[in-house]
């Protein structure tokens, strides 16, 4: 448990871990949230759902990443990001595979 | 808003200014030419004026007419470009591009489809590739400024929430009080009062700039990640080439259909895929009486703004042998989201409103490369440094030297028509290239030279308004184009360039000669005078 600590005190609760969470942690989070809005946009037809995750893609980036800049620490900010990015990766996993294996939707 | 919070933000926000600062005074500096690029063109090259016609009206365009005199000129290309006379100029483009090549660029005149020499000038092509690709290989140059204008897009997200007292600095200019002081003031009023339009150039920008980037993501739901297939439902069509050929439908009549099927539209571009050229041997052995055949699969795509609207880019596609309209491309009435990309490149480069508004959007860019300019100044000032930091001496000379290298290549494009080089040598276009590259290059290295910062800057800026005033003179000496007897689009383009001139000359008189730099010792310690401290103090007026 305290080696758990010691590695998340030296790697990650710092500024630098802070700022990589802000530039690199957001955009794979912005990625994700944007697939996960393209596949599941319910509005107009599939080129609105395209342009929806695409207005979406920059809107997130520039929420996410000041988000993770007002963390007080990189634990905090990737905290911030893994709580986005891991139920957003399992909907598109989901949304990907019914897709690839044409299963009706609900 | 809580201090520490309003730290965070500002901090964000001087060190996104500090990095990106530079490239982003780069590209939008260089997007005012890139603005006014079918002006400058017309300008830079006497023969487009001279392609203008008497008559009050523009002679309608006549496709036929266009595909004739490109056959006549050997321009034997499957697919290819045409774009018609529009407001400023009097002739038609047949453009055809090849990856890796030099484009094939024709020009005719719109009256009488007769082939003349294409400009030897190409300034607004050096200027508007500076703004897009920063002369870099695509797409990377193209993403850089995407992240660029993601950068500016993110600090004016934190320099609205700091400015906490925006009221108050919508006026506040204090030129008698400290430099300092100035500096943040400019930075304030400049920030503010073009808020909206840099918001709107650098949000487009970002997405113009990163398009290519975010495409294959946003292809994977719908598309299987495949871009050309989502390219193809949103534009239309492409040629499906069998090698069957027929005749063409009555291109004239297609143009006439365009009432209908594109109202209120001006038409910018047409692009022929699969149209074949039969010379005269070929057709002996085709046996075919029209000269003018088509691969079965071959289409005619008509692209243009609509002129009531602002998601106004229209696009129909019709198959070259049936005439049957195959797809329409329209924005209008469509979701919001469609609406709002396709406004994008509207509102980037101003395809909407008229001349004064992209005036307006000229301005507020200035605004936006002297918000930059002072940005980076104030970092360095409330740290101490002064001209002898490198970021000092690269702000000046990559910022300083990229206007006055602009201003020389305006005056190399009309001084150089004086040693009349053959078109075919690209000599003129050659020597700009270099002008442009070299001064550049020297006003780069002229901070690591000249020490006096401010010396400098007011060298570079007689030398900006000089070069000017030069253009103005060569173009009136070498072409006959005087200022006082030009009119239409030359003379506000020559307009344009005397108030740029003159707008440097006061910069020059306005700018103070040298500063006080305070010592570090006095920015470490904390002051009691507000409009000394350097240390961060958000409660205070000159934060």
């Amino acid at each position: 448990m305290s080696l758990i600590n010691r590695f998340i005190n030296r790697f990650i609760n710092n500024n630098a871990s802070k700022n990589t969470a802000a530039i690199l942690g957001t955009l794979i989070t912005t990625i994700a949230l944007t697939v996960c809005i393209t596949l599941l946009w319910p509005f107009g037809n599939v080129i609105e759902q395209i342009f929806a995750g695409g207005t979406f893609f920059f809107v997130f980036w520039a929420s996410l990443f000041y988000w993770t800049v007002l963390a007080d620490t990189g634990k905090q900010a990737w905290g911030r990001i893994l709580i986005i990015l891991l139920p957003v990766l399992a909907i598109d996993i989901f949304s990907l595979l019914q897709l690839s294996f044409n299963l009706p939707a609900k | 808003m809580e201090q520490h919070t309003h730290k965070k933000l500002y901090t964000t926000h001087a060190w996104i200014g500090i990095i990106s600062g530079i490239l982003l005074f780069i590209v939008t500096f260089s997007g005012i030419p890139a603005l006014f690029d079918h002006e400058i063109e017309y300008w830079q090259y006497p023969a487009y004026s001279e392609q203008q016609n008497t008559a009050e009206e523009q002679t309608p365009f006549n496709l036929e007419l266009a595909l004739q005199a490109s056959k006549d000129l050997n321009f034997n290309h499957e697919n290819y470009f045409i774009q018609p006379a529009d407001k400023i100029n009097n002739h038609v483009i047949l453009a055809h591009f090849s990856e890796g090549k030099e484009p094939d660029l024709r020009y005719l005149n719109a009256d009488s489809y007769q082939e003349f020499p294409a400009s030897p000038s190409e300034l607004n092509h050096l200027l508007g590739y500076l703004h897009t690709d920063l002369h870099l290989p695509r797409p990377w140059g193209r993403y850089i400024v995407g992240l660029s204008g993601m950068a500016m897009l993110l600090a004016i997200i934190a320099g609205i929430f700091i400015h906490v007292k925006w009221r108050k600095e919508f006026v506040m200019l204090r030129p008698k009080r400290s430099w300092r002081l100035l500096l943040t003031d400019q930075h304030k009023l400049l920030g503010l009062w073009s808020l909206p339009f840099t918001f709107i150039l650098a949000f487009t920008g970002t997405i113009l700039g990163l398009l290519g980037l975010i495409s294959p993501i946003l292809a994977l739901a719908a598309f299987n990640g495949d871009v050309e297939k989502a390219t193809i439902a949103v534009l239309g069509p492409k040629a499906e080439v069998t090698g069957e050929y027929s005749a063409v439908y009555p291109l004239n009549e297609l143009l006439d259909r365009l009432e209908i099927d594109l109202p209120d539209t001006s038409v910018e571009f047409i692009q022929v895929s699969g149209l074949k050229i039969i010379n005269r041997q070929e057709k002996i052995e085709e046996q075919r009486e029209n000269e003018l055949v088509t691969d079965v699969g071959g289409i005619i795509k008509f692209s243009g703004y609509h002129k009531d609207k602002l998601s106004n880019l229209e696009t129909v596609t019709y198959n070259l042998s049936t005439g049957e309209r195959i797809h329409q491309g329209s924005f209008i009435g469509k979701g919001p989201f469609q609406r709002i990309f396709a406004a994008v490149t509207p509102l980037h480069y101003v395809l909407f409103g008229n001349t004064w508004l992209k005036v307006f959007y000229a301005l507020s860019a200035l605004a936006a490369c002297g918000l930059i300019l002072t940005g980076n100044m104030l970092w360095l000032h409330r740290r101490g440094h002064g001209m002898k930091h490198w970021l000092s001496k690269s702000t000046l000379g990559i910022c300083g030297g990229l206007v006055v290298a602009t201003s020389f290549t305006f005056a190399a494009s009309q001084v150089l028509y004086a040693f009349k080089f053959p078109l075919e040598s690209g000599l003129h276009h050659l020597s700009e290239e270099w002008l442009f590259w070299g001064s550049w290059l020297v006003m780069i290295a002229a901070p690591f030279i000249i020490k006096d910062g401010f010396k400098l800057s007011h060298y570079f800026l007689r030398l900006t308004s000089f070069a000017l005033i030069i253009t103005l003179i060569a173009d009136g000496v070498f072409n006959q184009r005087w200022l006082w007897f030009s009119q239409g689009w030359v003379f506000n383009i020559q307009m344009g360039i005397l108030i740029s001139a003159l707008l440097f000359i006061y910069l020059d008189w306005k700018m103070p000669n040298q500063v006080q730099q305070k010592s570090n010792t006095n920015i470490k310690n904390s002051n009691p005078d507000p409009d000394q401290s350097a240390s961060y103090m958000p409660q205070e007026s000159n934060q």
